[in-house]
């Protein structure tokens, strides 16, 4: 019997991973499927035991193993080699198999968690955009697939032409929300997917903060960018602080509820981030610098992006100060979101990128 | 004895016909009607009755029969009970004779509409516009109409017109005193009535301001998305004021829609502003697009050559806004129901409104929304990408501040737009004469070929605007379209990159769905 495959045993068992870990400290995997048969019983409590027999067959297995392929899924087990190091520490509780999708190889390289609330504002979102384009330069970025900040994540960082891992709270089959699909889809061909689950498990309530260990335990360090008081990417934030990795925050606002989590992690010693270097320098990385083209302006791209320097400010306000008329005033703010110069912070408010 | 008096149906906004023949004979006293009556003509026998009573003349009971022919389209309305009436008392001699009791022959050159009340007079029908136009395309003469119709009948000329108000007038009338017709007058000489909001009150909102110019230049459907407060109604309801006067053609066709469904303004007789139609959302689909056993018009025909408001688009039913598509494409919509199947016009311009999330507040600058990802998705997913398609401006409406509100600036107003939109429209008459298109949004992809190139500068700044916000690719016509009909405002040949980027402001919900 291969190791790997009693790896996967132990993982179809479908037993919560610290439970396993704590009898993988007692006896080893090899042992523990010699054994299961006879001294098992005095070794387990009867619960643990009948779920381990359940699956304790090497036909079992086998069938396993063929349903992966069929349906190309690819695993690597603790036996492996290729299985990452920094989920092998013992703080993060590694699971027995991890299953996924894409190339794997991107986890041997520098990661960075980026998470955050589901329900992301404007300024989230921007921040996310701004933060993740220029660290995916230098980092891979890792995050959960949620919506709001998680998904914004990925996107940004596969748009910024990085790599990006995304965690799952379920099996690989059951990704959801639905809308991040196709994000899933980019994911698997750019980046990579995975998950401790065996393919067919639903996520439920206490799969998604057991996979928060996952995320904190890939990466050198965890951006929190929003989070409200009580919020799943705190969990993160906790996991991490135990793995021994560092902890980033974004600040906002002090009335935004949303601002909250990440606000009290600032307090409470994380390192406050307002730009990607903020990462990089801490890690003596260095940012590849994206060369900002000189983009040539006319006259009143200038005078409203002089403007905007000053402090953001609505299109009424820009129409009636600028002495420009709306159609002008139009095409220059269109000009310099195209150029990249400026962002429409919320409606019809502009600031500049 | 047997008589018979010309009358008018309609079918849809086509009138035909109808001879109503009465014959009284003896037999047990008994009224009926036949030839496919509603419940509104069962009842009409009950009016006569007392209407040919009370005006003074005899209705002794008899053996009457009515006919109503052709017997085998199916009549409605109170519109035959002055015809009946005087058909009764043709054939009892107590009309339509001279002092000798001979027959007047003249009586076959009238036709006769009107309702009875019990005391003889004659009350306001529907559809006498479409009615006359009809009457007289087949060559009548002389028509008869209710004096509280006389508004709406003004304008048709080719035809003499005689106002009654009790059916004694009309007896009178075809035993032969002389009456003169009513006196007709031109329609573009009555003047528009002053829209409702002017957009000189509105205060700030300069963006929704210029989307709604570009709008009415271009006849593009506009949705307005806003949290609650932000002045998404009152913009709509300036549109009919910048959009350019109605035309005598225009006039004609939506007066018609009007006067069938009773929706005129008796003052005015005729409908000179563009119509401006909000159905409320918990409207039915009939409502909307017309039908009924009788298929009568709908919201979107009252809209036509005006504006069709739909405020809160995704809490109108799915089904209710699917079927907006087709009379979007093709300005008609037809009507079929067992009975019959009718053509209403229906080229309205749609501006509708939505909230950015179910509570209102996504994006908002003063309040924090509380809806997840999955509410918003929803909520967007309501209006289906058919529909989405066939709008080509969408902007963002925010809230007014205080101080807003309170400032002195008093902004342009409506006329002064409207001049503007006027130059657009003609530019837009020239380019597209001949053909079936009146404005930029109803290009074909063709025109939009030909009459929206770019130059090269124009193309870099859409291709780096599509990689940057990421733009759907159904928004490329859209942007082209709109492009053309800000250079038609800037009063240019062709459509510059400024044009372009100032096109591409005007998609904010491809951004946002990205």
């Amino acid at each position: 019997m291969l190791l790997s495959d009693i790896y996967l045993w132990l993982s179809y068992s479908h037993i919560a991973t610290p439970k396993l870990n704590k009898i993988l400290e007692q006896v080893s995997p090899t042992q523990l499927w010699d054994i299961l048969s006879d001294e098992g019983k005095y070794l387990l409590d009867e619960k643990t035991f009948n779920t381990l027999k359940r699956t304790h067959s090497v036909d079992y297995i086998e069938r396993a193993k063929q349903y992966l392929e069929i349906n190309n899924v690819k695993y690597v087990t603790r036996a492996d080699p290729a299985y990452p190091t920094a989920l092998a520490q013992t703080e993060v509780n590694p699971p027995p198999v991890i299953y996924y999708k894409g190339n794997l190889d991107i986890v041997r390289e520098p990661c960075i968690a980026v998470v955050g609330t589901r329900r992301a504002s404007q300024y989230g979102k921007y921040a996310t955009n701004k933060i993740v384009e220029e660290l995916a330069g230098a980092f891979t970025i890792v995050s959960g697939l949620a919506a709001g900040i998680d998904a914004f994540a990925h996107s940004a960082a596969l748009k910024a032409g990085g790599k990006t891992i995304a965690v799952l709270g379920s099996g690989l089959f059951n990704a959801s929300p639905v809308s991040n699909l196709k994000l899933f889809d980019e994911i698997c061909r750019d980046g990579l997917v995975m998950s401790e689950y065996t393919p067919d498990v639903h996520a439920s309530a206490y799969t998604f903060p057991q996979r928060n260990r996952l995320i904190s335990g890939l990466s050198r360090g965890v951006l929190v960018v929003e989070a409200a008081e009580r919020s799943g990417s705190l969990i993160t934030a906790g996991c991490a602080l135990d793995q021994g990795r560092d902890v980033f925050a974004v600040p906002g606002d002090i009335d935004k509820p949303r601002s909250i989590g990440t606000n009290n992690l600032i307090k409470s010693g994380a390192i406050a981030v307002t730009c990607a270097s903020d990462i990089s320098d801490y890690y003596s990385v260095s940012l590849k610098k994206s060369e900002r083209k000189i983009i040539a302006l006319d006259f009143s791209e200038q005078h409203v992006l002089d403007m905007l320097n000053e402090g953001e400010k609505t299109f009424d306000c820009l129409a009636e100060t600028s002495g420009m008329s709306v159609p002008e005033l139009n095409i220059a703010l269109s000009s310099l979101i195209i150029n990249g110069l400026i962002h429409e912070k919320s409606k019809n408010l502009y600031c500049v990128s | 004895m047997l008589a018979k008096i010309n009358s008018y149906a309609l079918n849809g906004l086509d009138g035909y016909g109808v001879t109503v023949e009465v014959d009284i004979h003896s037999g047990l006293p008994a009224f009926d009607v036949v030839g496919l009556p509603d419940a509104a003509i069962k009842e009409s026998r009950e009016r006569v009755r007392s209407a040919i009573k009370n005006s003074g003349f005899d209705f002794t009971p008899r053996k009457i029969t009515v006919n109503l022919a052709p017997a085998h389209t199916k009549k409605e309305g109170p519109i035959f009970d002055l015809a009946i009436a005087l058909g009764i008392l043709c054939s009892t001699e107590q009309a339509g004779v001279d002092e000798n009791n001979v027959p007047v022959k003249a009586i076959g050159e009238y036709v006769f509409l009107g309702e009875l009340s019990l005391s003889g007079s004659v009350g306001r029908i529907n559809g006498v516009m479409p009615m006359l136009i009809a009457a007289r395309e087949r060559g009548v003469k002389k028509i008869v109409i209710p004096k509280a119709n006389v508004n709406e009948a003004r304008y048709i000329r080719g035809i003499e017109v005689y106002a009654v108000e009790t059916l004694r007038d009309a007896v009178s009338l075809i035993n032969g005193e002389v009456k003169a017709p009513i006196d007709k007058c031109d329609i573009l000489t009555t003047g528009g009535a002053k829209p409702s909001e002017d957009l000189k009150y509105v205060k700030g909102q300069y963006f929704a301001k210029r989307a709604l110019e570009i709008a009415a230049a271009g006849g593009h459907n506009i949705l307005m998305i806003g949290s609650p407060g932000g002045g998404k109604t009152m913009l709509a309801k300036c549109l009919t004021g910048i959009l350019p006067e109605m035309t005598e053609r225009e006039i004609l066709e939506t007066t018609k829609i009007h006067s069938v469904a009773g929706i005129l303004d008796e003052e005015r007789g005729i409908v000179t502003v563009r119509p401006f139609r909000s159905p409320h959302h918990t409207s039915s689909r009939i409502a909307l697009t017309g039908g009924g056993s009788s298929a009568r018009p709908g919201e979107i025909s009252y809209a036509h050559n005006g504006v069709l408001f739909l405020d809160e688009l995704p809490e109108y039913p799915r089904s209710v806004l699917e079927i907006l598509r087709q009379p979007l494409e093709d300005g008609v919509v037809t009507v079929s129901r067992a009975a019959r199947s009718v053509e209403y016009p229906a080229n309205f311009m749609l501006v509708a409104s939505m909230n950015p999330c179910p509570c209102g507040y996504n994006g908002s600058k003063t309040h924090d929304c509380s809806c997840s990802p999955s509410q918003i998705q929803k909520y967007m997913s309501r209006i289906s990408g058919p529909l989405l398609d066939r709008i080509d401006l969408h902007i963002q409406v925010d809230e007014v501040g205080y101080g807003d509100l309170t400032e002195g600036i008093e902004a342009e107003s409506s006329a002064d737009v409207r001049a503007r939109v006027n130059a657009a429209r003609d530019v837009q008459n020239k380019r597209f004469d001949g053909t079936d298109v009146t404005c930029n949004a109803n290009m074909t992809s063709e025109m939009i070929k030909t009459h929206c190139a770019l130059d090269s500068a124009g193309e870099r700044i859409l291709q780096s605007a599509f990689d940057k916000l990421g733009l759907s690719a159904r928004a490329y016509t859209r942007i082209l379209k709109v492009a053309r009909t800000i250079a038609d405002l800037g009063g240019s040949e062709n459509i510059t990159s400024n044009h372009v980027a100032e096109a591409v402001m005007y998609r904010s919900l491809d951004k946002a769905v990205k």
